[in-house]
């Protein structure tokens, strides 16, 4: 099956795997080939790509997930490959976020991109969470 | 000799234009840079959000949401992507001629000083106008549509469409009209996202299983369309800028050109009425020696 993420920076992956879990509000919920059209929520949290033995894990932020025949496509505003994180980079980017979001909570910054930051400290949260536990 | 002082003052002058022009083409250049890039990082985002309606739409045999109802249209709604600044050739123009050619009643939302100039001089019916700068923040496009989806609900439009200059490459620009509400068929809205060439991504869905949706029909729905639309107009804001800086570069780089070119006859005009005039010197000066003998 044909797996595709892609995020507003662009398509992150686009690759035929064996099987993919997909992190939904629901729950995890494992598509194989063969599995019936669905289209879902899905939550920040990891999203596996199995191919073969070889699990792939990706931290994916909020959107929405497409099953349609053999082809699985997920939308989402933020998703990294786990093994392209690193503790330290996330740290000073949370370090940074965090700065960011105390600067534009006293300047009278639009709602809207306040919540894009707060979102964006989350997504990296959930990155290390990722991180620490699949080590 | 005041003839040849006048040449060479044009020359002058026209070597600062083409001096304002080159800077002007530069800078335009690498904005476009910029604008493309940012453009077409954000296409696949917005080609895969469209292809994801699309597809709940086709196979969802019941729809009840107001952003996708049709409804007989008394007066459409239509936004206009122009540009703040002029010295972009023949884009804003085109643009407008396109205006001229929508019939029926409608209401104009204008984006651009340029776009609010011109619908207030054709007397058109302008609604609301705002300004979006060069960086094109998504908070400063969210107002727009924002606005557009509340005139739409409240009923004072039946269509939103959006009028704008699709980037279609460096040197070719077309205004485009692409009706985002209701949302109905949305493979216009994928044709008009793709780059001509592209294979058509919509053909590959031949399981015509009833869609299942988690957890519900109405929680996928609700949200998805308004994301869609918001998602949609800001790819269009993104490509009309990128649109804005090309069509700039093209036609300052003509500009410097067409100076250069004028740049090089007068200095053929010069050095030929310098030729003259000291022809004509000699001739003097052989003419009175020659009476003196």
């Amino acid at each position: 099956m044909f797996v595709e993420i892609v995020t507003p920076e662009g398509t992150l992956i686009s690759k035929e795997v064996d099987g993919v879990v997909l992190p939904t509000i629901e729950g995890e919920t494992g598509v194989l080939p063969g599995h019936i059209p669905l289209i879902t929520k899905i939550q920040r949290g990891e999203l596996k790509l199995q191919e073969g033995t070889n699990v792939d894990l990706i931290a994916v932020d909020t959107g929405y997930a497409e099953v349609i025949g053999d082809r699985v496509a997920i939308l989402t505003e933020g998703a990294v490959d786990i093994e392209d994180v690193d503790l330290g980079s996330i740290q000073a980017a949370q370090q940074r976020a965090t700065e960011a979001l105390e600067e534009a909570k006293t300047s009278d910054l639009d709602p809207a991109e306040i919540e894009q930051l707060e979102t964006r400290l989350q997504f990296l949260m959930t990155q290390k969470l990722i991180k620490e536990t699949s080590r | 000799m005041s003839k040849i002082a006048h040449i060479k003052r044009r020359i002058k002058s026209v070597k600062n234009t083409r001096q304002i022009t080159r800077a002007m083409q530069l800078v335009a250049a690498s904005k476009m840079k910029r604008a493309q890039d940012r453009a077409l990082a954000s296409r696949d985002y917005s080609l895969l959000l469209a292809r994801m309606l699309h597809v709940a739409i086709s196979h969802t045999s019941e729809i009840n949401h107001p952003l996708m109802t049709e409804r007989s249209v008394k007066k459409r709604g239509i936004l206009l992507i122009s540009s703040d600044k002029g010295l972009c050739g023949a884009m804003n123009a085109n643009l407008f001629r396109s205006v001229a050619e929508i019939e029926g009643e409608a209401d104009f939302v204008s984006v651009g000083r340029k776009g609010k100039q011109f619908l207030s001089r054709a007397d058109k019916n302008l609604v609301a106008d705002f300004t979006v700068s060069d960086k094109v923040g998504y908070g400063e496009v969210r107002p727009v549509i924002e606005f557009l989806i509340k005139s739409y609900m409240d009923g004072e439009i039946d269509t939103v469409e959006v009028l704008f200059p699709r980037f279609v490459n460096t040197m070719v620009q077309e205004p485009v009209t692409v009706r985002i509400l209701p949302l109905l068929n949305l493979e216009e809205e994928i044709d008009k996202l793709k780059v001509k060439g592209e294979e058509n991504t919509l053909d590959e869905t031949e399981d015509d299983r009833e869609i299942k949706y988690e957890p519900d029909v109405e929680t996928i729905l609700r949200d998805l369309p308004e994301l869609f639309i918001k998602q949609e107009v800001y790819q269009f804001f993104l490509s009309a800028k990128a649109s804005e800086h090309s069509a700039r570069m093209v036609a300052m780089k003509s500009a410097t050109d067409n100076a250069s070119s004028l740049v090089d006859d007068l200095t053929l005009k010069f050095n030929k009425a310098r030729q003259a005039a000291i022809t004509q010197e000699i001739l003097e000066i052989a003419a009175a020696t020659a009476s003196n003998k």
